[in-house]
């Protein structure tokens, strides 16, 4: 067994960590990518005149769905370069590889939900040539707002690698920021995705019927919103486990109940944020097809994401025990 | 990292009580509230057929978001909400684009503002609730589908606040933490003012509609 001093523990966590998180953050992103790309070559195969405007409409929307992997390789160059100028100790190694994992795996959502936007929106193109601003507005609004959970788990990243933790004792907190990080990451997955669904089908409802346009991009809105949910209870948690300070502790069952709160927390928030993107998709394509029953689909959407939604509430509820009770 | 964790606060002993008071978040308030008190006398003084620039402004507000309460609630009960739904957007509108101007910061990057304005949002659903349905039919709404469901009911509807103030926070807070930790990593150079564009005016924009939007649909839910 090697003897590691805590500079060189610090860089191997951190180059663990960076690997982790572009190797994982690059995954959504091009998935989105390619959705968004078959789409523009249905498009532009239904109305080839139109072939230059959707090209351009393709690229627009790649790059969006691109700032999700763009994140994560900032976190991964940061990771990997910078110095934060702070005392290091073990703990900043536990930071680094949550950090990284927290961006990696949230990055993956919001990649894969961007894509959606874009691809319907290249379609639409084809279809109703007529309304092209309104239709980018829309997918530009729609997947900006999609990368909300991707941004969550960037500010938590940034969280763990620069704020100073070097006051706190190192056996339960190592893991408490592990779990941070996995807390935010997991549960964004599932809020990029939902987000992402809600998106596409307004754009496909613009397409359809241009004369919702705006009540189509208000359910949109709500029904992401409403998706990003088990997103912000996961930042809630993240949050919870990096400001609490739990005080020291020799067992290691002490250390365990943080992540698994992060851990609980994570896989709990995938679920509903998918489930919740399913009910927005389909309240907003009907909004679009029949516009005079937007007030009672807006209710039932909002309904029934609750219901669904309910999963998330016991995950969350199970990690507030695992931190505050145990 | 230390300027975001470090709040500017105020202690007062009242009658051996701590009042804890967060200057910074009060001030911004402060300044939100009189740049729309200014902006509504502004637009109502001297109302006209041919409007001055601010009464043009106010029309969009008023008529844009009457729009809006009309679909959720109906014809009858949108005159009733209407004000309270206007005035939250251009209140959080205002808010979330203070931190664009120099020395001025966002009260919405404090929990404490999104967390009142959401327990208000709450309040007046639940009070409309029960106000339009009675106190039975209310308390049996928590039974459905089953009566053991009532206490995930419950935790359910405080979740909604934890969600909605939580939302506006995170997004506000986390561009304000972004801006902050790049504006450090490229020494103020070129980036920075194109994050706060994107973040305070089109995040902010956004957020400021989707807490109004959450808001409505959260009282047409329980008065429906």
């Amino acid at each position: 067994m090697m003897n590691l001093d805590v500079q060189s523990t610090v860089s191997l966590a951190s180059y663990v960590g960076a690997g982790f998180c572009i190797g994982l953050g690059a995954i959504g992103a091009a998935l989105g990518e390619g959705y968004t790309a078959g789409f523009a070559c249905e498009g532009i195969s239904q109305n080839t005149k139109k072939s230059g405007d959707i090209m351009k409409n393709m690229l627009v929307g790649q790059a969006v769905a691109e700032s999700a992997a763009i994140f994560a390789l900032v976190i991964a160059i940061l990771l990997i370069f910078t110095d934060p100028g702070m005392v290091l100790t073990l703990l900043s190694a536990s930071s680094a590889i949550g950090a990284g994992l927290c961006m990696g795996i949230g990055a993956i959502g919001s990649g894969i939900g961007s894509g959606f936007p874009a691809g319907q929106c290249c379609l639409g193109l084809s279809r109703q040539p007529a309304v092209s601003g309104k239709l980018t507005t829309n997918m530009l609004i729609g997947s900006a707002v999609c990368q909300t959970p991707a941004i969550f788990s960037m500010v938590v990243s940034l969280m763990l690698l620069f704020m100073d933790f070097s006051k706190l004792p190192l056996n339960p907190n190592w893991a408490a920021l592990i779990g941070a990080g996995l807390s935010t990451g997991l549960a964004a997955i599932g809020s990029g995705m939902g987000g992402g669904m809600a998106a596409g089908s307004s754009c496909q409802g613009i397409a359809r019927n241009p004369g919702t346009t705006g009540p189509v991009t208000t359910t949109m809105l709500i029904g992401q919103a409403v998706s990003q949910t088990p997103a912000i209870f996961g930042l809630l948690v993240s949050f919870i486990l990096m400001f609490k300070g739990f005080p020291e502790s020799t067992s290691l069952a002490a250390a365990m109940a943080p992540l698994a709160a992060g851990i609980c927390m994570g896989f709990g928030g995938i679920g509903p944020g998918i489930g919740n993107g399913f009910t927005a998709q389909y309240a907003v394509t009907w909004v679009a097809r029949n516009i005079e029953e937007a007030g009672a689909l807006t209710r039932t959407m909002l309904v029934g994401q609750a219901v669904s939604q309910s999963t998330a509430i016991y995950a969350m509820v199970v990690s507030l025990v695992l931190v505050f009770v145990l | 990292m230390d300027d975001l964790t470090n709040i500017p606060q105020l202690t007062i002993s009242i009658f051996g009580s701590n009042w804890v008071f967060n200057t910074e978040t009060i001030l911004m308030t402060w300044i939100a509230m009189g740049a729309i008190l200014f902006f509504g006398f502004m637009a109502t003084r001297k109302i006209d057929v041919v409007p001055n620039p601010f009464q043009v402004v106010g029309e969009l507000f008023v008529g844009a978001f009457y729009g809006l309460t009309k679909d959720a609630l109906d014809e009858d009960m949108a005159p009733k909400y209407f004000p309270l739904i206007c005035s939250l957007f251009m209140f959080l509108l205002l808010c979330n684009w203070l931190g664009v101007f120099p020395h001025l910061s966002e009260p919405t990057k404090d929990l404490n503002t999104t967390l009142g304005l959401g327990l208000l949002g709450f309040v007046i659903a639940h009070y409309s609730g029960i106000k339009a349905k009675g106190f039975g039919r209310y308390l049996k709404e928590y039974c459905e589908p089953i009566f053991f469901m009532a206490p995930l009911n419950v935790i359910g509807e405080i979740a909604k606040v934890v969600s909605i103030s939580f939302r506006l926070y995170g997004n506000i807070m986390g561009g304000a933490i972004i801006v902050l930790v790049v504006s450090h990593l490229v020494y103020e150079l070129v980036l920075p003012p194109l994050l706060i564009a994107f973040f305070s005016i089109f995040v902010g924009t956004i957020q400021a509609f989707v807490f109004t939007m959450l808001t409505l649909v959260y009282i047409s839910v329980q008065v429906k």
